[in-house]
């Protein structure tokens, strides 16, 4: 296999190259492969619509303006950063987003999911589909947010950026990492948590987009239990003790009800992390989103371990 | 523990003789015994028994565990069972009908709605206030519906008539508010489901006094009540003061109800099951009844939780226990109803007093041009956020109009269908109540379908149509084989079909609280969006509806006498006669496949024969088309409403549908009074 690809490239750069030269006078499609086999435009799309906020952070990020967003007051509570633009159309609801709307926004790209699958012929016909899938629970979320950013980025003719942005994240990665390392100590472990409600908490392990960021960064996840697709696994309390000596972040927001009755319940207060003060607070993050919700996990984390416990 | 039992199996009227009930709550007394033992075993074993239900040991994780979760849990589930059966058989025997519970009232729909408001809305310095917000919710709940249904000649059933139309009020209000909070829906969804998870005693200490209170109040009322079990007219004359007792233990079942309900959320079918079954199993006596029903209940909801909790620690996403309830509970019942002897007289009979509002040809006329209009304005009229706007002729317009068609079109046929559907099974079954729903059918399809998705994933829609309705027609062959047994029995079909309605639904459920992002659109979906259809579906859903109406027309002599009870077609030698089949049979492929368009919509197919009869459309063809007039027309208005209301957000037609029928029918039911 690999001696055949060792024969093989160096024909196909061959190839390319020739094809390269060709295409200054007819451009060539650009070709992408997504849940929908490949998917061929003409040119770099400049009006993207984008119905999954890792979508629309991704595009954000790649220095391109989305001209229709789903749910984007939601977004601002969930996800936060990066800014929205000035002006663009709101879609409504992800899980239903307006195609009159998503008409009238005139785009010439839409990302979609595949959990949005049967409503693809309808949104074919507006425009053409780059269908992506983002968690697979098999594979780490991180290294499917890169390879999706990769995607958008070809898709807008932003190879270059998205390049330059991911070697800066790569830096800044090992950079955060050693950050924490140092403020928890050798030792330590983290896990990430959030709360369903005073009894439930969801616990992130390493193939979700936290704890594989985390894992980029030399960062060890505590949690090695059972996940769903996500990459989270979900109980009460309980399943928090066999890691209660680890360090414990909790996610935001959280109903101020939700977190004040937890806070205080007895059985949170014996665990070791409570007693040991090991508990912080992290700032609202997206934890399902792609690669700049991933830097900025990283970043918040690492100033919230910085500051210290809550 | 199991000496109460026997105390309770001494006064019950049985002495010396083991009759079933006492089997019954013997056997699931022995379980909870079992259960405690099993939770016990460590700490039995160890001596340390009492430290860990007293003080137990700060540094033992183990020890605080048992004491501040599974304890309080153990102590809830019976609290909570005993609670709900003790509240459902009071209702029951209040309202003298076996498909009532303490959900029926709206009760539980009304604290699910204060709690969704008060937890997403409220800051965290108004928490003090929360459980007297959700009982407020109940009881308000509890209001509207005794005002809609005080001073009418047959109260037992407009209050569970009312109570039903409370409830999809309140039910549509939640799933909208929560359709716009997705974020926190999956917390919620477990809340609904019934979550049993305790973490320290706050939520028992809350539930038990009330739910002590709440028993000792009934109980004392127990004897006047048992006059009231031998119907009004008797009762009054016995000088029992009908309308304050019943107001009374109604009022006491509420309180009981909404104290579980805020602590632990839905656990709905004890309520319903365990009254029920101890009854067919023999207990008339509603003081035996309540007794029995408090133990049953209890030790009942120990063992679910207990195998719920075996299930849970198998890792991954935990089982709410309220679902699993009904679950266990509804082949129980089923079960149950084999050997049933269940009281007489429910609403068969019913002939409440509703006048001719406006003439037959007029209201028939005024509808059909509302129809056309309104199809017109539909494809033509939107909002955009800022006022009205009207298609004008551009490049995109003709696109644009064929998916306002679609959907219009989708969500009229599915009108249609239902409205046909239920006026069948209304007819055929005597029950006003009934609906495609309550034969299990929508939730069947629904439930096939979800399980299709959840399997094979999104994207083949024609394959996800035939799997729900082989889903739907299976379900009802299931029943029809259960009932084979009864002779002119509607009523055993209707209770057949709401425990399995129970079964799928709970499975719905569970399937939903560990959805993530896909539960806003499954969820969407169930509450009946038009959103995913397309042309060529509409167009074999409407040939399919246009076909069986013409037959049920056609029909509609044999209809007539069937829903008089004087059917004379020839028995299958099922119990029900082949007519009553073949129309079961129609109404339920017409509810399939409105289910497969756009989900089971839980409205119309009740609604819109209920609204006909009350306008005064009798005899079965008028009926029918009148039906199909009144459910085309507020699924056009749902449907437009729908998609403009809240631009750009796209609401679910079904759940607008609720909106829209509920509220006309709560102003008519008031203005009529």
């Amino acid at each position: 296999m690999n001696i055949l690809r060792a024969l093989v490239c160096p024909v196909l750069l061959c190839a390319a190259l020739i094809g390269a030269h060709a295409s200054t006078a007819i451009a060539d499609p650009i070709e992408i492969e997504h849940e929908r086999g490949t998917l061929r435009l003409n040119t770099p799309a400049t009006r993207v619509a984008t119905i999954n906020w890792a979508f629309t952070e991704s595009v954000i990020a790649l220095g391109l303006d989305p001209v229709a967003i789903a749910d984007p007051q939601d977004y601002v509570d969930w996800v936060a950063k990066p800014d929205l633009p000035q002006s663009f159309v709101d879609l409504g609801q992800r899980s239903s987003p307006n195609l009159e709307a998503l008409r009238a926004s005139k785009p010439d790209l839409i990302i979609s999911v595949p959990d949005l699958g049967m409503s693809y012929e309808k949104l074919a016909a507006i425009a053409p589909v780059l269908e992506l899938r983002l968690f697979d629970g098999k594979r780490p979320a991180f290294e499917t947010a890169r390879e999706v950013f990769g995607k958008i980025a070809k898709a807008t003719g932003r190879e270059a950026e998205a390049k330059a942005y991911l070697a800066e994240f790569d830096q800044e990665l090992i950079k955060y990492g050693d950050r924490i390392k140092t403020a928890i100590g050798p030792d330590q472990t983290i896990n990430v948590v959030f709360f369903f409600d005073e009894s439930n908490v969801g616990i992130f392990a390493d193939i979700s987009l936290p704890g594989s960021v985390m894992t980029a960064m030399g960062v060890p996840v505590a949690y090695d239990g059972e996940v769903n697709k996500w990459g989270f696994g979900r109980g009460g309390l309980e399943i928090l003790a066999p890691y209660a000596k680890e360090t414990l972040v909790y996610t935001n927001p959280v109903p101020e009800i939700v977190l004040d009755k937890l806070l205080n319940s007895p059985i949170w207060k014996v665990m070791d992390f409570t007693r040991n003060n090991r508990v912080y607070e992290l700032p609202v993050v997206w934890a399902y989103g792609g690669v700049p919700s991933g830097l900025r996990f990283a970043k918040l984390l690492t100033e919230t371990i910085e500051n210290g416990p809550q | 523990m199991s000496n109460s039992v026997l105390q309770a199996s001494g006064r019950s009227g049985f002495p010396g003789t083991l009759s079933i009930p006492a089997i019954l709550t013997g056997i699931l007394g022995l379980l909870t015994l079992a259960v405690l033992v099993i939770d016990f075993w460590p700490y039995l074993a160890g001596g340390q028994a009492t430290q860990a239900l007293f003080s137990p040991d700060e540094t033992d994780f183990d020890q605080i565990l048992f004491h501040y979760s599974t304890l309080p849990r153990l102590a809830m589930a019976f609290l909570c069972g005993a609670g709900l059966a003790l509240a459902g058989a009071a209702i029951q025997t209040v309202l003298r009908n076996p498909l009532a519970s303490p959900t029926t009232l709206g009760v539980g729909a009304g604290v699910e709605f204060a709690l969704t408001l008060f937890v997403l809305l409220a800051p965290a310095s108004l928490a003090m206030f929360q459980e007297a917000f959700a009982l407020a919710g109940g009881l308000i709940a509890l209001a509207a519906v005794y005002l809609i249904a005080a001073n009418r000649g047959n109260a037992t059933l407009w209050l569970i008539l009312a109570g039903m139309i409370v409830n999809l009020l309140l039910q549509s209000g939640s799933q909208i508010i929560l359709l716009f909070n997705e974020q926190y829906l999956q917390s919620i969804f477990m809340w609904g489901a019934g979550d049993l998870a305790q973490n320290g005693w706050e939520d028992t200490q809350f539930v038990w006094p009330r739910v002590l209170i709440g028993m000792i109040a009934i109980l004392a009322l127990s004897r006047p009540l048992d006059l009231l079990a031998l119907g009004d007219d008797t009762a009054s004359s016995l000088g029992a003061k009908v309308t304050v007792l019943r107001l009374l233990i109604l009022g006491l079942a509420v309180f009981i109800t909404a104290s579980v309900i805020s602590a632990a959320g839905m656990i709905g079918f004890v309520g319903l099951a365990i009254p029920a079954a101890l009854r067919i199993a023999g207990l008339s006596r509603s003081r035996d009844l309540m007794i029995y029903s408090v133990f049953t209940g209890g030790f009942a909801l120990v063992v679910i939780d207990f195998l719920v909790r075996q299930f849970n620690e198998f890792g991954g996403d935990p089982l709410p226990t309220g679902a699993a309830t009904a679950l266990f509970g509804a082949p129980f019942i089923i079960f149950m109803l084999r050997k049933a002897r269940i009281m007489p007289g429910s609403q068969s009979d019913d002939q409440h007093r509703d006048q001719q509002i406006v003439s037959k040809t007029a209201l028939s006329i005024t509808l059909s041009l509302s129809l056309v209009i309104g199809v017109v304005f539909s494809l033509f009229v939107s909002l955009d956020g800022n006022g009205f706007v009207v298609l004008g002729w551009q490049d995109s317009s003709f696109d644009i109009l064929i998916g306002r068609s679609e959907r219009t079109f989708a969500a009229m046929i599915c009108g249609a269908a239902l409205a046909v559907s239920g006026t069948l099974i209304q007819r055929v079954g005597r029950n006003p109540l009934a609906s495609p729903e309550i034969t299990g059918v929508s939730s069947a399809t629904a439930l096939a379908m979800i399980m299709a998705l959840a399997i094979f994933g999104f994207g083949q829609r024609a394959e996800l149509m035939v799997i729900g309705a082989a889903g739907g027609i299976a379900s009802l062959l299931v029943l029809l084989a259960l009932c084979r047994k009864f002779t002119h029995a509607p009523h055993y079909m209707l209770l057949n079909g709401l425990a399995m309605t129970a079964i799928l639904g709970a499975i719905v459920r569970i399937v939903l609280t560990r959805g993530g992002t896909q539960t806003s659109m499954l969820m969407s979906w169930l509450a009946g969006t038009t959103y995913f259809t397309n042309m060529d579906e509409v167009m074999i859903v409407a040939a399919v509806t246009g076909v069986l109406l013409v037959v049920a027309i056609a029909l509609k002599r044999p209809l007539e006498l069937a829903s008089l009870g004087t059917d004379q077609s020839v028995s299958l030698g099922l119990g029900i006669s082949g007519f009553q089949f073949a129309m079961m049979l129609l109404a339920a492929i017409l509810a399939a496949s409105a289910t497969l368009l756009v989900g089971p919509l839980s409205f119309v197919g009740l609604m819109a024969p209920h609204l006909a009869r009350v306008a005064g459309y009798r005899l079965a063809g008028g009926h029918l088309l009148g039906a199909v007039l009144i459910g085309v027309n507020v699924m056009m208005v749902a449907e437009w409403l729908a998609r403009n209301m809240i631009y750009p957000a796209q609401l679910p037609t079904g759940l607008i549908a609720a909106l829209i029928g509920t509220s006309y029918f709560l102003i008519l039911a008031v203005r009529k009074r």
